[in-house]
């Protein structure tokens, strides 16, 4: 039998095991729906630039602030209105006179839910000069004119008309139509999807049906371009799992945070396991004086405490996540030293690792091709039992705000949580989606650990 | 001998302190340098100006500047060759010599490093403590039970509930706790030691005490036992596999009795240990935890000292963990020669 063979027969036969532990095929399964995630990351998110742009305030700004995700409308008694855009609007020209055109577009939104959205946004690009005028036909009938406004610029630009903002005044007049002492503040947007009648502001109705947005463009010269007009419904819900405070999409953020998890955990656990192993092994081999030396130099790390001395030397160096990586390899190779060291002081003594040596096989030879790949079952069981507790550490430093700020990590959306008050207000779906997101990851490592281990101690499966 | 082996094994523990307090003195020399630079600088600063009110030349006063700085960095040895002034800073640190923070203060306004982490240490040990025996308690009569019937459902369930919990962040679980059982259903304190004014008497005041204890013992204890009962379980069934199990049960005696009286004894010293280690393991993990329910102790004041970026603090800070984490290791290496006379040759579990 040559060696690509009997290799093959040895990771069948660990296979056919491993089959047997269903927590084991359980960890597969999730390790691959985690791979799955990741390579199809992009088109699993409405934001595909989550990853790049986190903290890029203005490619989340159409976003609403800390609201739920939008399935909570299946347990709440009253519909929110979901995020919604409405894009690709066609417009219908007409000359008026000579260089100035009039654009028209009216846009129908079937509005069928309790809680009005939180803001309807229209925005943009342009160059050079229009005006811009938006007028709400409810279903009751009554048109209200929203917006008069006109942009002017010479270069390409961004325009952004948040209704919140810009139609107050002619929404308290409406609003002054049907009660006599308004509130100090009125909400723009329960006015408006709200039956109009006496109890606007104690009490309102949701007005449900189809309303009309009514949008008239006036182009001033025949250079004005406007393109990608959209129109955001900024709802009272959004997303899979709502947003944060900074109006992030915490679901796309979620997302992102997989492949660092398993980069970050594989990547440490497979350094310092390699690492160990080879430690634990020259060790055992050499014996006499360097195994002392080798040992004392273990002993001292194993009683470095190592989160605090994370955080500490975060905290001063201010570290990238490869040198966090690098630093957490630093000291996690400890682990397996001293198991590896008893397991290859027993396999030094083999007969073939006599016959290697009468040979004359080299030590790098013997060390490397007869004494480690007999270590690598049990490498990669204590490599997958590595991976949580690198992703754990990497949370925690990221927790103190001492994360990599080029990345989205899971630590760093709760050490946001945490600033933003979320465990204070309630925001239940910033804090608990990213924990059971490192817990789940944790958790498929676990499985697999655990299932080598289970095969690896036949004596522990049952009695 | 015992005493010997005791010796010997808090000797080492000494000497590895020293060298890891070497270490760290060489890794931070430069920060520490900096911080030292910009202290002498501001207390010089603050003596003139005390100085120039009074009416005093400004050359005078140039020339005390000057040598009130270099006399000031002889005597912090800054200007010294590096290696020197990481040997001085070492054993600064070692004669617990931390200096003064740059930001924080203890609770009394004092500016020493020293105080500031010393009173923080009786409240993380209190909850620790505390927390790590409900902890040990519970683990361990979940593992022996789970022994008793492994293979059956019970054993699997938990086992499951093990490596679903192995993963989880335990302060994250704090953060859930407290939003579920501080502000949905306010039955316990969000955090801190103590309510706000404190109770004046003092069983009102133990009351108090305990009373914050609790949701962040909860949640410790919930998060920690799983994992302590799954390690029991292997140590247990791995002796009940053995020959005198065998023998015992051949012999007629009572199942109670070869599990409490034969499995359980063997098993008691690694379990011990096992069980301690992972409280030194937890050590570390749960000073995040203390930030969390804003527990005065260590770990909080880890939080605060990155938050204010006190150098100072933090490496004394560090120090002090450092201390207690080994202290606790040549303890248990104590506990567990003693318990185990095989094991009186100096290396761990």
């Amino acid at each position: 039998m040559n060696k690509t063979n009997r290799v093959a027969k040895q990771l069948k036969d660990f296979w056919d095991e491993f089959k047997q532990v269903k927590f084991g095929i359980a960890g597969i399964i999730l390790l691959l729906l985690f791979i799955f995630l990741v390579i199809f990351e992009p088109f699993l998110t409405p934001f595909p630039e989550a990853s790049t742009r986190w903290r890029d305030i203005t490619y989340w700004e159409d976003n609403p602030r800390s609201v739920p995700p939008v399935w909570i409308n299946w347990f709440s008694q009253k519909d929110y209105t979901p995020t919604e855009y409405i894009e690709d609007l066609e417009y219908t020209e007409q000359n008026i006179s000579g260089p100035i055109t009039m654009l028209n577009t009216v846009i129908e939104y079937q509005y069928d839910y309790d809680i009005p959205p939180v803001d309807l946004i229209y925005r943009g690009t342009f160059k050079g000069n229009f005006s811009l005028n938006i007028v709400l036909e409810r279903p009751d009938g009554n048109k209200i004119n929203l917006v008069n406004k006109s942009f002017t610029s010479n270069t390409e630009k961004d325009f952004r008309i948040s209704l919140v903002n810009e139609s107050g005044n002619n929404v308290r007049s409406f609003a002054r139509r049907y009660v006599k002492n308004l509130p100090p503040r009125v909400d723009v947007n329960t006015v408006l999807f709200s039956q109009a009648d006496g109890e606007l502001f104690s009490n309102p109705t949701p007005l449900n049906g189809t309303y009309k947005l009514n949008i008239n463009l006036m182009k001033m010269t025949e250079e004005t371009v406007i393109e990608d007009t959209r129109l955001v419904v900024s709802g009272s819900v959004s997303g899979l799992l709502g947003t944060d405070n900074s109006k992030r999409d915490v679901w796309s953020g979620l997302l992102a945070g997989i492949k660092w998890a398993l980069f970050i955990g594989l990547m440490t656990s497979a350094i310092s396991v390699s690492v160990g192993v080879i430690y634990g092994v020259v060790s055992a081999y050499y014996g006499g004086i360097v195994d002392s030396i080798m040992q004392r130099i273990w002993e001292i790390f194993i009683n470095i405490p190592l989160l605090p001395v994370l955080i500490v030397l975060s905290a001063i160096f201010k570290p990238s996540i490869w040198s966090l990586i690098l630093m957490m390899s630093l000291f996690f190779w400890v682990g397996p030293v001293k198991t590896v060291r008893s397991m290859a002081l027993q396999i030094k003594e083999e007969t073939y690792v006599e016959a290697a040596k009468a040979l004359g096989a080299s030590h790098r030879r013997i060390i490397f091709r007869h004494m480690i790949p007999i270590l690598i079952p049990y490498s990669f069981a204590s490599m997958a039992l590595n991976v949580p507790s690198a992703i754990l550490y990497e949370a925690t430093v990221s927790l103190l705000g001492l994360g990599d700020a080029t990345i989205v990590t899971w630590g760093q959306i709760l050490h946001d949580a945490m600033n933003g008050g979320a465990v204070t207000n309630g925001l239940w779906w910033w804090v608990v989606p990213p924990g059971i997101a490192i817990a789940l990851v944790g958790m498929t490592f676990a499985f697999l650990g655990f299932a080598m281990d289970t095969i690896l101690n036949p004596k522990l499966r049952t009695r | 001998m015992y005493w010997r082996y005791a010796v010997r094994r808090i000797l080492m523990g000494v000497v590895i302190y020293v060298v890891i307090i070497f270490i760290y003195s060489a890794l931070f020399n430069t920060v520490m340098d900096q911080t030292l630079n910009s202290q002498i600088v501001e207390q010089v600063n603050g003596e003139m100006m005390k100085m120039s009110q009074v009416g005093t030349d400004p050359q005078y006063l140039l020339e005390y500047r000057q040598r009130r700085i270099s006399e000031l960095r002889q005597l912090y040895h800054l200007d010294d060759p590096v290696l020197s002034r990481i040997f001085w800073r070492a054993i600064d640190t070692l004669t617990f010599n931390y200096g003064n923070s740059t930001v924080m203060r203890s609770f009394e306004g004092e500016t020493d490093v020293l105080k500031i982490v010393l009173e923080r240490i009786p409240n993380t040990l209190m909850l620790f403590t505390t927390a790590i025996i409900i902890d040990i308690l519970i683990g361990v009569w979940l593992g022996i039970k789970k022994a008793q019937k492994a293979g059956r459902t019970m054993d699997k369930t938990t086992s499951i509930i093990t490596m679903g919990v192995y993963g989880l962040p335990s302060w994250w679980f704090g953060m859930v706790m407290i939003m579920l059982f501080a502000f949905a259903i306010p039955i316990f304190p969000s955090g801190g030691m103590n309510s706000v004014p404190p109770p004046t008497t003092f069983f009102g005041r133990l009351f108090d005490t305990l009373y914050h204890m609790a949701l962040p013992i909860i949640t410790l204890v919930f998060i920690g036992f799983w994992g302590r009962a799954y390690l029991t379980r292997n140590i247990v069934l791995g002796n009940l596999q053995e020959d005198f199990i065998m023998s015992a049960r051949a012999r007629g005696i009572p199942e109670r009795t070869v599990l409490y009286g034969h499995a359980l004894r063997t098993s008691a010293p690694p379990i011990l240990t096992m069980s301690l280690l992972s409280l030194l393991a937890s050590f570390s993990g749960a000073l995040v935890f203390e930030g969390i329910f804003s527990w005065p102790g260590m770990g909080n004041l880890y939080w605060s000292a990155v938050q204010m970026n006190d150098i100072p603090v933090l490496l004394g800070n560090l120090s002090i963990t450092t201390l207690i984490y080994i202290s606790g290791i040549v303890v248990l290496d104590l506990i567990y020669g003693f318990l185990d006379p095989r094991i009186k040759v100096g290396g761990k579990a």
